[in-house]
């Protein structure tokens, strides 16, 4: 089985929280090497020859995301991205609050890469504990002389500000997290300007997630060359997947991108007793599923990107056959209207009333014509947004629908039988 | 009437520093930090926390109203003893959170965002947690119980009852009415002018879950299911004649 440990490593046996057990097993080896005999261009030209893509949704690449900022001699930030709130995903929280060290040792090296001296990290609300373990972490570090002014005697000087948000899915999107981190209502913000050129305080910025952030000490460590060569050529590296739903050892597993669905599932420990995978949500909630047929394909960005959904943050959730997918829709469709911040009208009011469509198909008051208007709705929606929140609904919606309309024609037709007396 | 000046004086030096570590006097991006100080002493944000912050960070009121508005984790309305969450998302529903939600309900006799009675439980269906490999999970006041069953919610439930449940319970300055949440107890909106159907009338035309428009739909001789006559296919053109059967989608 090809489940590999780089960024796993040591969870679950060693106490990573603890700064001393980091540094004894290799932590902040790399920072130390960056900042005292690396450029900050050496730093950034790894992360673009290893072929990094972002771990937090778009899958854009790490390096190229870098080279935006412009050189206009102004501040810059690091903002970390740890508002881990997709549906399905929960890797981030692990490496937060397991190795809160590796997590800001890739922080630092990022910050460093691109030239700049402060950072902040955005903890989603809820990671309560989280929050404590990093600030902790972060006091630790300062206190070693990691962190701070004038960094292993080399002249640089670093601030990492800790930051928790208070309850909010759209706060991962990176415009509504720099809102929200400059203390605004978390919307987000017309683009462009892109945050690389008007981001926090209305200076240059990159927005990087967790797991991101947290490989940059791999690469230094083994080099581009390392992690370039795993997986498939355009999608290469190791990824932490999140499995969870209708499988036996639901948990975070770290594989080579490229590693087939199927294996995942077997890696999971399988199917319940007597049952059969009938759909796959590849990326978070916002992806569209996958069907059986489809559980050969390799799991990389590309390849999922090739059969019409994605890879997303890089969580799976298997549904079997006893999965009621009105049910299931429901529970997405309420989720994004729940968390839709209102600024656009096809989001707000889209979300809104395909929940209430939902509702009444599942309370057996749904017509025929409910059924096409799902998918007519949420399509409608779609780029509408400033935004991919409003984007969002189509991919499982739609794919749901199409595949198992049985289960949402059964629903509707005892509706009609009582509502009509033939 | 409490005395809202120790707790203040007590949150103003945390504040102080929360201000001051963010870059070039940016200080407002501290306001959600105080808020969650204010939260973590009183249980609430009360609108005297949120006048203080306002004059910390050199805000108006409604800029520190509208922010805090935003954040489904600010209670703005003070809470029971335990914020009980379990989560209602995906691989939690797929799960069983359905059955545990349900076993929620009917043992604190409240619904999504209320407060029982005695003012110890607030209950409200949260979104993903990010701990779907333990599903269905949930949070007491923000910190995680896993793998949820009917048994566990109600030996979590006795235990806070008699105190001896393992997460502290919140401090209460101020007992909780029962709708917890401002939005919803701002949900019911305004009857309207005079001849717009009353949006607070349940089956009535304005009613927001559709039942009465479905109701009245039935009874009338009139279209469940609107098929497009021949005629009006030909008035609309040729192209259209020849794939009716055209898909929504395409506007």
């Amino acid at each position: 089985m090809p489940v590999v440990k780089v960024l796993t490593e040591g969870i679950g046996e060693f106490d990573l929280r603890d700064l001393a057990v980091y540094r004894e097993r290799g932590g902040y080896v790399q920072w130390k090497r960056a900042v005292t005999e690396l450029a900050p261009a050496d730093v950034a030209d790894i992360t673009m020859k290893s072929g990094l893509r972002g771990r937090g949704g778009a899958g854009f690449p790490t390096g190229r995301k870098w080279s935006f900022l412009p050189n206009n001699g102004r501040p810059r930030y690091m903002v970390c991205n740890c508002d881990e709130a997709e549906p399905g995903t929960f890797k981030d929280h692990m490496l937060l609050e397991e190795t809160p060290h590796q997590v800001l040792e890739g922080i630092l090296l990022g910050t460093y890469a691109i030239g700049s001296q402060h950072a902040f990290i955005y903890i989603r609300g809820e990671f309560e504990r989280g929050y404590r373990i990093f600030e902790q972490a972060v006091a630790d570090a300062r206190a070693a002389g990691l962190l701070g002014a004038n960094v292993f005697g080399s002249g640089y000087s670093v601030e990492v500000t800790v930051q928790r948000g208070a309850g909010a899915y759209i706060c991962g999107e990176e415009t509504a997290l720099i809102n929200s981190l400059e203390g605004r209502r978390g919307e987000p913000r017309l683009k462009p300007p892109f945050p690389a050129v008007k981001g926090l305080y209305g200076e240059p910025t990159v927005v990087n997630n967790v797991e991101t952030l947290a490989t940059l000490p791999h690469l230094l460590a083994r080099g581009a060359e390392w992690f370039a060569k795993v997986g498939p050529e355009r999608s290469p590296g190791y990824k932490i997947v999140s499995v969870s739903g209708h499988v036996r050892k639901p948990g975070n597993y770290e594989v080579p991108l490229g590693t087939p669905l199927r294996e995942l599932l077997e890696i999971a420990g399988g199917p319940r007793e007597g049952r059969r995978i009938v759909a796959i949500q590849p990326g978070g909630g916002s992806s569209a599923c996958l069907f059986e047929e489809h559980l050969d394909l390799g799991y990389d960005f590309d390849t999922m990107a090739a059969n019409g959904t994605m890879l997303g943050s890089g969580a799976i959730v298997f549904f079997d056959d006893s999965t009621n997918f009105v049910e299931a829709a429901l529970a997405l469709v309420r989720f994004y209207a729940h968390e839709s911040c209102g600024q656009c009208t096809p989001c707000r009011e889209g979300a809104h009333w395909l929940e209430v469509t939902l509702e009444r198909i599942l309370n057996g008051g749904g017509l025929e014509s409910d059924i096409d208007m799902l998918v007519a709705v949420s399509h409608q929606m779609t780029g509408l947004n400033l935004c991919p929140l409003g984007d969002s609904i189509e991919p499982f919606l739609a794919s749901v629908v199409k595949r198992f309309e049985s289960q949402f024609r059964t629903y509707v037709r005892s509706a009609q039988r009582e509502a009509m007396p033939v | 009437m409490r005395d809202f000046a120790p707790v203040a004086a007590q949150i103003e030096p945390i504040a102080k520093r929360l201000m001051a570590q963010y870059p070039n006097g940016n200080v407002r991006s501290a306001l959600i930090p105080i808020l969650h100080e204010f939260q973590n002493v009183e249980g609430w944000v009360s609108p005297e926390a949120l006048a203080q912050t306002a004059a910390w960070v050199g805000e108006p009121l409604s800029v520190v109203e509208s922010t805090a508005s935003f954040y489904t984790l600010f209670h703005r309305r003070p809470v029971g003893r335990y914020v009980l969450q379990p989560c209602r998302n995906l691989s939690c529903l797929i799960n069983g959170a359905g059955e545990v939600m349900a076993h929620f309900r009917e043992r604190l006799g409240v619904g999504h965002l209320q407060t029982t009675e005695d003012g110890l439980f607030s209950y409200e269906e949260a979104e993903c947690l990010a701990a779907c490999d333990r599903a269905p999970c949930m949070q007491v006041n923000l910190q995680f119980v896993y793998d949820l069953t009917k048994e566990k919610v109600d030996e979590m439930l006795a235990a806070m009852r008699a105190g001896t449940y393992d997460v502290p319970p919140l401090p209460q300055t101020e007992k909780p009415g029962r709708d917890w949440h401002v939005a919803s107890a701002t949900e019911k909106r305004s009857k309207g002018a005079h001849g717009v159907p009353d949006p607070n009338d349940p089956g009535g035309l304005g009613d927001a879950s559709g039942a009465g428009m479905i109701e009245r739909l039935a009874k009338q001789p009139y279209p469940i299911e609107v098929r497009p006559t021949r005629e009006r296919l030909v008035a609309d053109g040729a192209a259209r004649l020849q794939s009716p059967a055209s898909t929504p989608s395409e506007h």
